[in-house]
This record gives structure tokens, sequence and C-alpha cells, in this order.
């Protein structure tokens, strides 16, 4: 496969197949880890490294793999490395596995992640498939950002821990909460629909 | 047939290589975060009882309580963990409590998932130097007002709930270990 | 008998899985279009819920934590549960085909519900014994089902309202679910700690 055609699976994650803001995957970790920026950035890279190292190895396997019996095989692949990366942030980010909670191990069932094995990666090679989980994974992580900074200024007047707002401003503890969380992205949502009617008119 | 054959083998094999991953993995990872965990114990009561020079570990009925001698060998107190359900989830919490067992010295929130800027609050040195020589021979009060006794300690407003997990994790093993230090 | 009630009231209403914890959001909006279709994954995540619960808990305390293998936990739970859904699968498809046809795909994606694998977790970090874990599988299947159904019923009227259409579906949904979820937010006061 050709250079341009990686390129090509990469983009794609980034916007126009955004994988939650288009495919509505991946909701549930969204909503729940954003409330602080760091916790966003940590969520994503974890999810991204889930979803190359799994679009891997669904790929090298899938010609042996059985129909029947696919989406256990995958499940236990995919539990294989969020185990790991969940280790990983227990032994050198204590702080990080701590905030992120039970949402690490969540990474399991994060639509996402089998999502893209079911419908990418058992199907193309293996080049292809790790550009593709890289665009997903990265793309992903974008919105975690964006929803991350947006709560936590909010919130709690912080970035990245940083007091940011005036002493005078008095944090709408909403956006930390869950009611918060499912406000913010309804209306992200409807900006991002708002983008594209705008781009389909022009 | 062999189809079955082919399905039970193919998942047998994925299961074992990823168990063998994770094996290994863990392995490797084990030792530091073993050492986080102690290091973060030993930090916060390092916090709470800065004289302490060395600890020796009790083990009563499988809780880790911790004597603490200063550098004369003086018993500082006792510093124990306590655990338990806040609002959210659990609630992990070192204190360090003097010899005689009436005043606490400190607290310090080793876990927990409370809601940020609400219940979260009770990490933050406002709420948790209530805690500093708060009288335990009585248990521990969680009031919404103002504090009228020496036993009381003001509720975080519009985390309640929180507080007074909080309160009662510290009650209930700290009547816990007067029983147990007094079998000692 | 008085911890089982708790557990049973705050997963229900207060600690609820789709509002509180946002575990489930994928099949919450993906079936919550209908009320017929939104009862019956609420009855199948009902059923695979307490199960599952009742399994890992089984294997967790009786087989991982004796032979000191806690790390192969997930790996585990998330195998229990994905058998487990592949039964009730078989089961639906033969005994009510019409159910079977309208929860389409949403039935095998009962695996990577969240709310499942998420009741598992919590009830090990929650160190709940076998019978509170089986009663908060439960609470928390009839929890979702819940909120399942009240959305559903929403967004059936929500089919005639007028609304903006750049908020046309998923996103008028996230935000009648936060306003919900606001609206749950009242039912804290149920349980003083």
């Amino acid at each position: 496969m050709g250079r341009q055609n990686l390129m090509t699976e990469f983009i794609k994650g980034l916007w126009k197949d955004h994988p939650l803001m288009r495919q509505l995957l991946g909701m549930c970790s969204t909503l729940a880890i954003t409330t602080t920026v760091i916790n966003g950035i940590s969520m994503g890279l974890g999810v991204t490294f889930v979803i190359v190292s799994t679009s891997f190895f669904v790929s090298i396997i899938r010609k042996i793999v059985p129909p029947q019996v696919r989406i256990a095989v995958y499940a236990a692949i995919i539990a294989t490395f969020v185990t790991i990366v969940d280790i990983f942030f227990k032994a050198n980010f204590p702080k990080i596995s701590e905030a992120l909670g039970p949402y690490v191990p969540l990474i399991i069932v994060n639509c996402i992640v089998l999502g893209r094995c079911e419908a990418f990666a058992c199907k193309n090679g293996i080049w292809a498939s790790v550009w593709d989980g890289l665009g997903m994974g990265l793309g992903y992580t974008w919105v975690l950002i964006v929803l991350g900074t947006i709560r936590e200024l909010l919130g709690s007047g912080t970035i990245l821990g940083k007091t940011i707002m005036p002493s005078v401003y008095n944090p709408l503890v909403v956006m930390v909460l869950p009611a918060g969380a499912f406000l913010l992205l309804g209306f992200l949502l409807a900006l991002m629909n708002r983008l594209e009617q705008k781009k389909q008119v022009s | 047939m062999k189809e079955t054959i082919k399905i039970v083998s193919v998942l047998t094999i994925v299961c074992i290589l990823c168990a063998f991953l994770l094996a290994f993995v863990n392995n490797a990872a084990r030792g530091q975060i073993a050492s986080n965990d102690t290091k973060k114990i030993e930090d916060a009561i390092g916090k709470l009882a800065p004289l302490f020079k060395k600890t020796e570990k009790l083990n009563i009925a499988g809780e880790e309580i911790y004597k603490l001698f200063d550098a004369k060998g003086e018993v500082l107190g006792y510093a124990f963990l306590a655990k338990g359900d806040g609002y959210q989830g659990v609630i992990k919490v070192l204190a360090v409590i003097n010899p005689q067992i009436d005043k606490l010295e400190g607290i310090e929130i080793i876990e927990s998932v409370e809601t940020p800027g609400l219940g979260a609050r009770i990490k933050e040195d406002f709420f948790r130097n209530q805690f500093k020589n708060l009288k335990v021979s009585v248990p521990i009060e969680c009031v919404k007002e103002n504090i009228t006794q020496d036993n009381q300690i003001k509720a975080i407003s519009s985390a309640t709930i929180s507080s007074k997990s909080l309160v009662n994790i510290l009650n209930k093993k700290i009547s816990e270990l007067k029983k147990q230090l007094a079998n000692q | 008998m008085k911890d089982l009630i708790l557990i049973f009231i705050s997963t229900v209403l207060i600690n609820n899985f789709v509002l509180y914890y946002f575990l489930g959001i994928c099949p919450f909006l993906g079936v919550s279009g209908k009320i017929e279709s939104a009862f019956g994954m609420g009855v199948a995540v009902i059923f695979v819920m307490t199960i599952a619960n009742a399994l890992s808990w089984l294997i967790y305390h009786l087989v991982l934590v004796k032979m000191g293998l806690g790390f192969l936990a997930y790996l585990l739970f998330i195998l229990v549960i994905a058998a487990l859904v592949q039964i009730v699968e078989m089961f639906i498809r033969k005994f009510s085909p019409p159910l079977y046809r309208a929860l389409g795909i949403f039935l095998p994606l009962i695996t990577v519900n969240c709310a499942i694998l998420g009741a598992t977790l919590l009830m090990v970090t929650k160190n709940y014994n076998f019978i509170q874990s089986v009663v908060y599988g439960f609470a928390g299947g009839l929890g979702f089902t819940l909120i399942i159904l009240v959305m559903a019923g929403i967004r059936e009227d929500l089919e005639y309202a007028d609304i903006p259409s750049v908020f046309k579906g998923a996103a008028i949904t996230l935000v009648t679910t936060g306003l919900l979820a606001l609206i749950f937010m009242g039912f804290s006061g149920l349980i003083s700690a």
C-alpha cells in the first residue's frame, strides 16, 4: 500500500470519521474522566496505545481467527493491553492512575477499540491498521483535551492545576459534575453539525 | 468437529499468550508499584509526624498499624490506614493518633474518587487541618454549622456526604483500634 | 439487610450507572429511540449484569485472589461477559425473533457495554461480599433500564418537537441526558451517610 493511502487512513480519524463526534463511540470514558486536562491527555494516550497495539495484533491474526469467536479473541487481546497500560500507569504515574480510577480498565469496553478491530483491522493489512488506529486514537485524544480544558477552566477555574481565572470567578461546579459533561458534549456536537452544514452550503 | 477444535484451540492459544505477556509485565512492574505504595504511606506519615525516625509495623488481625518512634526511641503515636465508602467510591485515609489514643495528630487522604470541586476538597488543607489535635476519646462529629465542641469538625459545604463518610470511616477505625491496642 | 437496601437504592437512583458513572452510554444512545427496544435492551442488561457479577465475584475471590493472580482479572472478566452475552443472544434469537431483529447489532455490543464490565470492576473496588455483589449487579441493570426507558419516552416525543436542525440526533439526546442527570442529583439527599 502506498504512502498516500496510509496517510488517508491516518487523517480520516482526526475529523471526517472522528470516532467520537461522528461515530458516537467511546462516550463513557470521554464524559467521565474529562474533569481535568491532564486526565484527558493521559486517557487519550492510553487509548491510542491500546488501539494501535490491538489493531496491529488483530491484523496479524485476522486470517486464522474463526469468525464465531472473533469478539472473544479481540476482547482478550484488548484486555491484555489495557492491563499493561494500567500497570504502566500504576508503576510510573501513580497520581494519574488514581485520578482515572476504574476508567483505565474500562478502556477494554471502549467501543472505539473494538469498533476498529471489527470494522478495520480484521480486514486490512498491518500498516494500514496501525495508521488507522493511530488516527482514531489521536482524534479521540484531541477531543478529550478540548473537553478537559473547558470543564477544568469553567468548573474549577484552573488549567493543568494552575489557577487561571481571577479570584472573583466563582467556579461553575456543574461543569465537573456528570450533568455538565452531558450538556457540554451535546453543545459541542451541535457546533460540529453547524460547521458541517456551513461547509455544505458554501 | 474440525471447526470446534479450531475455535477452541485458537481461543485457548490467544488466552495463554495473553496471560504469559501479562505475567511478564506484572512481574517487571510489581516492585515499582509496591515501592510507590510504601513511599506514599511513608511520605504521609512524615508530613503528619515530622519527628518520627523509626516505625514498627504491628500486625493486628491482618491490619497494618505502624507504631512511630522519634530519634530517642519515645513513642510518638500510631499511624493507621482506614478505608470505607465515600460518596462516589472508596476513601482511603491515613491518620496519626497520639500514644494515649485520644487525640488525632492529623490525616492524609491516600485515595479518593470524590466529585472534583466538591467532595474532592476533603484533600485540601482547610478541611484536613480541622483534624489536627481533634479530640477522639468520644466519636468525632461532623456539623454543618459552627463548631461548638472540641470533637467536632465542620463539613465542606455542599459536600456533606463526603465529609460525613470520612468521619464515619475514621470513627469506626479508631474504635476498633482502641480495642486492638488494649489487647496488646 | 439494611446494607443491601442501601446498595439497591443508591445504585438505582443516586449513583446511577448511566447518569453518574457514565457507563453504558453507547447502547443508551443507540437503542433509546423506541420504548420497545429500550425495554428489551434493559432486560438483557439486567440479566447479563447480575450473572456476570456473580460469576466474576466467584472467579475473583475464590481463584484469582487465592492464587495471587489479580492482574488477570480484567482478562477473565471480559471473557466471562463475552460468553454470557453469546448465550443471551442465542436465547433471544430462539424465543423472540422480533426482539432479536429490533435489538439488531446492539446485542453483540452488550459485550462492550461498559456498564457490565464497570459493574464487575466496581464490585471489586467496593469490596462487596457475594450477596452484595449480586444485588449490586441487579440494581445496576435496573437503574440502566430505568434511565433508558425514561429517555426512550422523551425521545419518542422529541420526534415531534421543533428543535434546531444542528441539535437533531445525538446532540439533543445528550443535552436531555444532562438535564436528567441534574434532576437525578436531587435523589442524592435520599441517603445520608
